[in-house]
């Protein structure tokens, strides 16, 4: 069995959006101010660009990643590399994970400690690894229709409940290079969609995969437009800029009826669903990548041991949350930079030159039993 | 030392084991002798010895007492064999060498006659309520229809009540439920394949399909599963249900069982299958998803409008009875900035003096709503429900009296109570019983996180299920926009061209839209 487009689509969905809805807009607060969803609009371009970029290494290789990195980079550094993003999506998955739990630590149950939160959430994408990828698949298409609509429409609710829109004046009043920076930041998050270079090889025609990563760009920048526009709106720049995560605080202002109130901890509940993808899908490329660069039979076998990574990882990996806020300016969108996008382009330059593989429509496999054609 | 053992052997009595798989003797006495070591201790057995014709023959008659219609055997067996043969004009002589085929073809005014070869099909078919007639001289005995027992008559299914459609349920004949069938669905192309299952209740098992649009890999499919049952003994299809399944070890049951012949035609003609069992109402449909049980069969018999709202009362219903006492434990326990300030002050007001968590108490009341639920079905009719009711009413308001549990959370359980009876298949509400409580300690220990968590969990395991092959929660996930039509809402039935799709189908057209029409004229 493969994955479907819709299915397909989910999973990138899931695995930009979620930790995008947290943070973007707080960062961006931080860059443009009053204008900062502006700094996303203009990551349109960019953006299109970049899944360009994915589509013709796609296209290109015959291959999935990471094994198309020995088509085009040779045996031995395509292996060298390929080695060198295990421990990238193990610490991508690490600091999501931990991400999340100093939100829930913050916002939610500040009593809890943070080893059950990682705890219960390794025990769900830990399910989720060894039960197939087409299962997690599954069940992140129930959960992306509800989350993304949910998550709108609370938006609309906070945004309406607490309308000022003249607080996104003044309007086009904009550092070039802090517009420069913001476009950046946003790419960064979108270079998340790197693992299509993987998942494409799950469909049944990878040259669909292009179309797919631009419906994700096109459902991802309205999103994301909104909720940096609703914060804007409802409760101004100065306490935006304040507040750890806004967005949050944002939908708190919500209230249906006079009765209904709170909603945050509703959107968080779908939001967890949201976290779960993040964090399962770059766990199942760390496992993916293992097995592949390794010849392994299966990467299933591999999530119990990289779970007491991830877990030990999440932990030492910041000491409070002011740490992970400095990574996620700092580290982290390097750490995107380069692997999901400087490596892609210089793979994207090499294909440039090579011609297109034979009978390359037919080259894909199922994710469950059977490794990509190798 | 060879003669010691074989003279030990040929003292030593046959089991019934051993006789039962021999061929049946011409000689009548050995024959009787075989019969009368396998059917001892049967005390309902009836042995009629008899002579009959000229030159006088031998014959035995045997069958289970109560199976038969014994007028059916006076009339139709002793008074041909015994009376009406010795007035015919020839004055009893029969032709030899052949007064088996004789008897059979000019004797014996009966429909269904035929030859047995063996003890084995003469005891299973004995054992089915059929007579058999041996004769001195024939290594073949002659098995007469005469089946009829006292059985259920067609009645409306208590399980599966609808207020419009058909009111028909299945009893425990299975040729009558057979019959329910093909009334309604007068085609050839209906097909009923039999056979018997159960080393001891040699039980009849029928797999139905319409021929003209069941996948044939489907069929094959079922026919492999049951042949490689091998069990002493069938008593209902829920032990088929249990070997057949394609994941064994979960609470989510992948067979829809209904007593409904409607609901079963409904299923054939969407290229689904039918299996039942003799001896009880329950008819297994195979495949089947989980979105499917919240479809009830009245749905296709009222208007699509209402229909359609029904259905989506019933998702809302299936959702609140699996979630609602966990969601009022998460927010009471966790999250109460999210209730409005008075709503809270009330509800802090009925909840002063509670002794236990809010957890505990939904768990307490939750096992007592159950165990009264138990208590109802168990009880005579006439005292079940007045005693559920009273219990619940008596119960309930003692223990808010006394302070054990809170007024909400009386209602709480009451009204997830209500919405888990909305739901139109037993397996399902059984499905949300078990699951209620282990969503219940999530919510009890993290809150709307444990909630979320489990049911990414449930759905992990549901998604990973099928039926035959059939992803468990199709059309959901895998999404199917076209088959969604028919899920949420009704399909009306004017824009119901095609069946739900199934690999391998043979017929996906339902209805033949007008360019169709014409060009068949």
């Amino acid at each position: 069995m493969k994955l479907t487009h819709y299915q397909l689509f989910c999973l990138l969905m899931i695995l930009v959006a979620p930790v995008a809805f947290l943070e973007t807009p707080h960062t961006l607060v931080h860059v443009l101010y009053a204008n900062s969803w502006l700094g996303i609009l203009t990551a349109i371009i960019p953006g299109l660009l970049l899944i360009g970029m994915y589509q013709y290494i796609i296209t290109k290789s015959s291959r999935p990643f990471p094994l198309m990195l020995d088509e085009h980079l040779g045996k031995a550094m395509g292996r060298i590399i390929g080695m060198i993003y295990i421990p990238v999506f193990i610490i991508v998955c690490s600091y999501t994970l931990r991400l999340f739990i100093e939100f829930m630590k913050m916002i939610v149950l500040p009593a809890t400690p943070i080893s059950i939160f990682i705890g219960v959430l390794l025990l769900v994408s830990f399910a989720a690894i060894k039960t197939g990828l087409v299962n997690l698949a599954r069940v992140v298409e129930i959960g992306v229709p509800i989350g993304y609509m949910f998550s709108v429409a609370i938006l609309l609710v906070a945004l309406f409940c607490n309308y000022h829109p003249e607080r996104l004046l003044p309007l086009g009043y904009i550092n070039y290079w802090s517009l420069g920076l913001a476009t950046a930041i946003n790419i960064s998050f979108l270079s998340k969609l790197m693992p299509v270079l993987t998942l494409a090889y799950f469909l049944d025609k990878k040259q669909q995969a292009g179309s797919i990563q631009r419906w994700v760009l096109a459902l991802f920048i309205p999103l994301i437009t909104l909720a940096s526009i609703t914060i804007i709106i409802t409760r101004g720049i100065i306490p935006a800029l304040t507040m750890t995560f806004p967005t949050f605080a944002t939908i708190r202002l919500a209230r249906i009826g006079a009765f209904i109130q709170n909603m945050d901890i509703v959107l968080v509940a779908i939001w967890i669903l949201g976290i779960f993808g993040a964090v399962t899908i770059p766990w199942f490329m760390a496992c993916y990548v293992t097995q592949q660069i390794f010849a392994l039979k299966d990467y299933r076998f591999i999530a119990a041991p990289s779970a007491l990574i991830i877990g030990y990882l999440s932990i030492i990996i910041c000491r409070n949350n002011l740490e992970v806020v400095i990574w996620s300016r700092t580290l982290i969108p390097w750490v995107y930079g380069l692997f999901f996008i400087a490596i892609p382009f210089i793979i994207f330059v090499i294909t440039l030159f090579k011609p297109y593989p034979l009978d390359a429509g037919s080259d894909t496999a199922n994710p469950d039993t059977e490794a990509p054609p190798v | 030392m060879r003669y010691i053992s074989s003279k030990k052997n040929s003292t030593e009595a046959e089991t019934p084991a051993q006789v039962v798989a021999e061929q049946l003797s011409p000689h009548l006495q050995e024959n009787i002798d075989s019969l009368k070591i396998l059917l001892q201790g049967c005390s309902d057995v009836v042995l009629k010895e008899f002579t009959f014709g000229q030159p006088a023959t031998r014959g035995l008659m045997l069958f289970f007492d109560g199976l038969i219609d014994k007028n059916s055997i006076e009339s139709n067996l002793l008074k041909p064999l015994l009376l009406e043969l010795n007035m015919r004009p020839e004055g009893g002589n029969m032709p030899d060498p052949d007064i088996l085929g004789f008897i059979q073809e000019k004797v014996l005014p009966l429909a269904e006659l035929k030859t047995l070869e063996t003890l084995q099909e003469v005891c299973h078919h004995i054992s089915s309520g059929d007579t058999v007639v041996l004769i001195d001289g024939y290594s073949s005995g002659l098995l007469a229809g005469t089946r009829s027992w006292q059985g259920r008559t067609v009645q409306s299914p208590e399980n599966e009540l609808v207020v419009f459609g058909p009111k028909e349920g299945f009893t425990e004949t299975l040729r009558f439920n057979t019959a329910l069938l093909r009334r309604r669905l007068k085609s050839t192309s209906l097909k009923i394949e039999s056979m018997v299952l159960g080393r001891i209740s040699k039980t009849d098992v029928v797999i139905c399909y319409i021929d003209t649009i069941a996948p044939p890999a489907l069929v094959a499919e079922v026919k492999k599963r049951l042949e490689g049952i091998d069990i002493d003994a069938i008593l209902d299809t829920g032990y088929l249900a249990e070997i057949i399944a394609d994941n064994k070890w979960t609470i989510f049951t992948q067979t829809e069982h209904t007593e409904k012949p409607d609901r079963v035609c409904g299923a054939l003609l969407e290229g689904r299958i039918c299996i039942m069992a003799d001896g009880t109402p329950m008819a297994l449909v195979v495949p089947v998803t989980f979105p499917e049980y919240m479809i009830s069969p009245e749905d296709y018999y009222i208007h699509f409008i209402p229909a359609s709202l029904f259905r989506m009362l019933r998702f809302a219903a299936f959702l609140l009875a699996l979630l609602l006492p966990s969601l009022y434990v998460a927010v009471i326990t966790y999250h109460h900035e999210m209730i409005p300030t008075p709503l809270l002050l009330t509800i802090a007001a009925t909840r002063q003096g509670v002794p236990f968590p809010a957890f505990v108490e939904a768990l307490l009341l939750d096992a007592t709503f159950e165990l009264l639920r138990e208590a109802g079905l168990r009880l005579p009719r006439a005292v079940g429900p007045a005693v559920s009711i009273v219990g619940a009413l008596i119960i309930g308001d003692a223990a808010v009296r006394a302070g054990l549990v809170s007024t909400p959370m009386v209602v709480i359980i009451a009204f997830c109570g209500i919405a888990s009876f909305v739901n139109p298949s037993y397996n399902a509400s059984i499905i949300i019983r078990i699951a209620r409580f282990g969503f219940l300690f999530a919510a009890g220990i993290l809150g709307f996180l444990g909630i979320i968590i489990s049911l990414i969990l449930m759905a992990l395991r549901m998604a990973g299920l099928s039926s035959f092959g059939m992803p468990y929660l199709a059309p959901i996930a895998p999404f199917n926009l076209h088959h969604m039509g028919d899920i949420i809402i009704r399909r009306p039935w004017f824009n119901n061209k095609n069946r739900p799709y199934m690999d391998d189908m043979k017929n996906i057209i339902r209805q033949k839209t007008e360019t169709e029409k014409e060009g068949k004229q």
